[in-house]
């Protein structure tokens, strides 16, 4: 009787450490499930502007331009595929009270490194790493006294949007070049 | 019959710490993420392949987001909108202002000495994120840049957003799968 006992107790005192974890987990996956899976770019604007009274010789940088070829329209969301997206009716979002927001479908944008012009991201990619590798590409380093890769310039023409300024930037990143600056606001598109 | 009652008296205690503690965790951690989003508005960043994961962020890092339409939002109250403004672009510059003397007072934002071709000049040592929706006009994320820019706000290390996923698309970064 005294070991049925014992061999009972065990049994059900096992269960409440395992219960434990798993609750744990349970908790620990919800969690992850809402953490915002974000990234950034560092964009590090130049700090020599404005603020200085010594003439500095301007450095020889690539120059990215985007132009846009065709705006795209504006589509309501509605599912991933792009087949069943509405057309977009502006309004505001009564449950955040900010406008209704849209994607555009069938915009296009032109890039022009340098004098070459060039039509899709990845040609873009292959061209920045193609430029990044010429040893033509190095600079003389102020600083250091050796060499670098020059930096590269963005600049958007008007009706640019973020999306391909990012991906320009992000390019320009994975090819190698480090400092990458801004032309200034081409203003804003018609 | 002295040892029945051990045995029971310890099973029934065993299961409320256990759910107190599970409780509390909830509670914690459903605290946690509403008070670490309050600075993010619902916006659909762009996907990109090579990016550096935002892990660690500074802790007192200005976030700045930006609507579709071009509306910055700051600790979700609109301080600028292009309808309203138009090309008046003095509210953004005078809310960079505003971050930079609150966060300056309140010791949560420091300034360094940096070299600028001879000359040292006061910038801030954290950086800026902006966040702007994957369809947002790029001339309204560069005059906040131009006003980060401006000597006397000299926020210059300034972050864009981006994900590693297009919610529009479902499209996922190959640096996801890549494990990284």
């Amino acid at each position: 009787m005294s070991a049925l006992d014992d061999a009972q107790e065990e049994a059900k005192a096992d269960m409440t450490p395992m219960i434990d974890v798993v609750f744990l987990m349970i908790i620990f996956f919800i969690c992850i499930e809402f953490k915002v899976l974000e990234s950034k770019l560092d964009a590090f604007l130049p700090t020599d502007k404005g603020s200085q009274s010594t003439v500095v010789e301007p450095e020889e940088q690539l120059s990215i331009k985007i132009h846009v070829e065709s705006k795209g329209s504006k589509m309501k969301v509605a599912g991933t595929s792009q087949a069943q997206w509405q057309p977009f009716t502006p309004g505001v979002n009564p449950n955040t009270n900010r406008p209704l927001r849209f994607a555009l479908t069938g915009h296009k944008v032109k890039w022009e490194v340098g004098p070459k012009p060039i039509y899709t991201l990845q040609a873009l990619k292959d061209e920045l790493v193609r430029i990044a590798n010429d040893p033509a590409s190095q600079i003389p380093d102020k600083k250091t006294g050796g060499q670098k890769l020059m930096s590269c310039v963005i600049e958007a023409y008007p009706g640019a949007m973020y999306a391909d300024v990012a991906a320009t930037n992000d390019a320009a990143n994975a090819a190698g070049f480090e400092e990458v600056n801004f032309g200034g606001g081409l203003g804003p598109g018609k | 019959m002295n040892l029945e009652k051990m045995v029971q008296e310890e099973l029934d205690m065993d299961m409320t710490p256990m759910i107190d503690c599970v409780f509390l965790l909830m509670i914690f951690f459903v605290l946690v993420i509403d008070l670490s989003q309050k600075n993010l508005e619902d916006l659909i960043l762009p996907m990109a392949e090579f990016q550096e994961p935002d892990e660690e962020p500074p802790e007192n890092r200005p976030i700045l987001n930006v609507l579709q339409n071009g509306t910055v939002i700051y600790s979700s109250k609109v301080y600028y909108d292009p309808a309203q403004h138009g090309k008046n672009y003095a509210p953004i510059k005078q809310l960079l202002g505003d971050i930079r003397r609150i966060g300056l007072a309140n010791k949560t934002l420091t300034l360094v000495d940096k070299d600028v071709g001879g000359a040292t000049a006061k910038v801030m040592d954290e950086p800026i994120l902006i966040r702007a929706d994957k369809w947002t006009e790029w001339h309204y994320v560069g005059e906040i840049m131009k006003q980060c820019s401006q000597p006397d706000i000299a926020f210059w290390k300034v972050q864009l957003a981006l994900s590693q996923e297009d919610k529009e698309t479902g499209k996922k970064s190959k640096s996801l799968t890549r494990g990284q």
